[in-house]
């Protein structure tokens, strides 16, 4: 009588096949508004250029080979491997400001117990909320008083304004969860507080400094208002402002190799910034959670 | 011994020392920028010549003056709150969805989130090859479906061309790209509710919305003020998508009071009135700024 013992699973597992039925339903529509932009950036990226303008046929697939000549047209036409080397210059400049100082002053904010600490570290991020729009004007001053207009310089000067507020915050919160205890032990050991800081606590906090160092890389590269207002010559350009102003020449717009040159940095940033995203938000919120 | 020896005295001494790069690069390069933009805005300075001459209120008085000033405050004030509420609508759906527990949740809210990721600028020049005046894939597919004419025929939108829609288009992209974000901020939320309040208030015999609206809202409440406040602070202060999509146009439709700023003060070189522009954006933030530092402050008691 296997039937009489089977109907309550099977109808168990009908309503669990519904309930998943019902969640992919909703979720499809989120899906395809998400995904299919990049899906339609990244196969413009490899059409041939007459491919993009048959407006008869259906235009999801290939009517011409896929080609590689937008690349090509980005390496060869344009200045793009050097926009390539400055992103990485700048980020690389950005990250290493960002950690001399961020460390150190997010290491004071959570452990030190120093007077007016928390309203301290509560400033310090908020000065990550007052906009570039704001702040360019008078950036842009400062930028040609350092004689760094049209140079790439002038963005490692300025990323870190937004870098160091959410990195010392971030980082304050991570050292919060190192326990106390090892750097006592340290300091009772005869380590002072500045040794116990460097071969106690840095070497378990990495985690929290790697992250630290992923910020300031992506947040460096979804600049685009300082990169617009302080850099003009084509060879300084990061690769966000090179692709969106040099692959546009007037009227003619070359859609192959903008999407080509767009995804090529954007794609490995959005995978790592997808890897790191918890974090990031935790980074914002995480004070009003714990 | 003097207070100075003292191991307390060493430990604020060495404490505010770690502070001081980090207070100064800030204090230097956003404070006093800050301060600097609030005299620039009451001076006559331009790219052209360097020494400045006091004008008082003059440039605010003069872009109060100006009819494309009301029409960005207006387009301001209409981008931030219309895509402020499709966001937090969209966003709260899908958070609710991902809440699940469901085959490849992983996958899939890794795919959902990308256009939060994408570097802003790289994204909006796919979202203008999409809105292409001829080309668009957009109204291929209408087309397609029979929901718009061809090409060339009264009904044929120009996303990017037609006063009404080209707002529409650039709201559209701004919620595409912040919709993963408020989903992804709201789930923090939820899943920092512990299961054990829940239960606890569920054997009291508090219903469904008694739960939701007496033990979850006021848990998720302070991590939803911040991505809010952080949203919005994104949100009006973005030039990006606009001036990246219609630069302001079709004649003044999608200015927003940022483009005015980026165009006056670095394009047009006057830089006085460009950040007495950029100075109106201040009052509207203040909102989401008190709000958030009021959350921040409030935990500590």
């Amino acid at each position: 009588m296997a039937t009489l013992v089977a109907p309550a699973p099977r109808s168990q597992r009908h309503k669990e096949l519904r309930r998943h039925l019902l969640v992919y339903a909703g979720l499809t529509p989120f899906l395809v508004i998400a995904v299919f932009p990049i899906f339609w950036m990244a196969i413009t990226a490899i059409k041939q250029d007459a491919d993009l303008y048959l407006v008869d046929a259906v235009p999801f697939w290939f009517r011409q080979a896929p080609t590689w000549k937008n690349f090509d047209f980005l390496f060869h036409n344009t200045s793009y491997g050097a926009w390539i080397v400055n992103t990485m210059l700048i980020s690389f400049w950005v990250s290493a400001i960002t950690i001399l100082t961020a460390v150190p002053a997010g290491y004071a904010l959570a452990r030190l117990r120093l007077p007016f600490a928390e309203n301290l570290g509560i400033g310090i991020f908020m000065t990550y909320l007052v906009p570039a729009i704001i702040l360019f004007i008078p950036l842009a001053r400062v930028v040609s008083t350092l004689d760094l207009q049209d140079s790439w310089w002038a963005l490692v000067v300025v990323y870190p304004t937004f870098t160091i507020p959410f990195c010392t915050w971030l980082l304050m919160g991570f050292f919060k969860t190192v326990p106390f205890e090892i750097e006592e032990a340290a300091m009772v050991d005869g380590c002072g507080q500045f040794g116990a800081l460097l071969r106690v606590v840095l070497p378990v906090s990495w985690p929290g400094i790697i992250t630290a160092i992923i910020f300031s890389f992506t947040l460096s590269m979804q600049d685009f208002l300082y990169s617009l207002a302080f850099v003009s010559i084509s060879e300084e350009k990061p690769v966000p402002l090179g692709v969106a102003t040099e692959l546009i020449r007037g009227d003619i717009y070359f859609w192959g190799s903008l999407m080509a040159g767009a995804l090529l940095v954007g794609v490995p940033v959005a995978i790592v910034y997808n890897l790191f995203l918890d974090k990031f938000i935790t980074g914002i919120t995480g004070a009003a959670i714990k | 011994m003097s207070w100075w020896r003292t191991p307390t005295a060493r430990r604020y001494l060495f404490g505010y020392t770690l502070l001081a790069p980090a207070v100064l690069y800030v204090g230097l390069l956003v404070g006093v920028p800050f301060l600097f933009s609030l005299y620039l805005a009451m001076s006559d300075a331009s790219v052209g010549s360097p020494v400045a001459r006091f004008v008082g209120i003059e440039n605010f008085a003069s872009a109060l003056e100006n009819a494309v000033f009301y029409t960005a405050l207006r387009n301001t004030i209409v981008f931030t709150v219309g895509a402020g509420i499709l966001k937090g609508l969209l966003g709260t759906t899908l958070a609710f969805l991902l809440l699940q527990p469901f085959k490849g949740r992983k996958v899939i809210r890794a795919l959902v989130v990308i256009p939060f990721t994408l570097p802003i600028a790289v994204s909006v020049l796919g979202w203008k090859w999409m809105f292409d005046s001829q080309f668009s894939v957009i109204n291929w597919a209408l087309s397609r479906l029979s929901l718009i004419g061809t090409y060339g025929s009264p009904d044929w939108p120009v996303w990017l061309g037609q006063p009404g829609l080209a707002l529409l288009s650039v709201m559209f992209v701004n919620v595409w790209r912040g919709f993963p974000f408020s989903a992804i901020v709201l789930l923090a939320g939820l899943t920092s509710v512990p299961p054990e309040i829940l239960d606890a208030a569920k054997v009291d015999g508090a219903s469904f919305l008694q739960r939701f609206r007496k033990v979850i809202v006021p848990m998720i409440a302070p991590i939803l003020f911040i991505g809010s406040a952080f949203d919005t602070v994104f949100t009006l202060s973005d030039l990006s998508i606009v001036y990246l999509l219609t630069n302001g146009g079709p004649d003044g439709a999608t200015e927003i009071l940022p483009t005015l700023a980026y165009n006056t003060g670095i394009r047009g070189g006057a830089l006085g009135r460009g950040a007495a522009i950029s100075l109106f954006l201040f009052p509207l933030l203040l909102p989401a700024i008190i709000l958030l530092l009021r959350t921040l402050r409030r935990r500590q008691y």
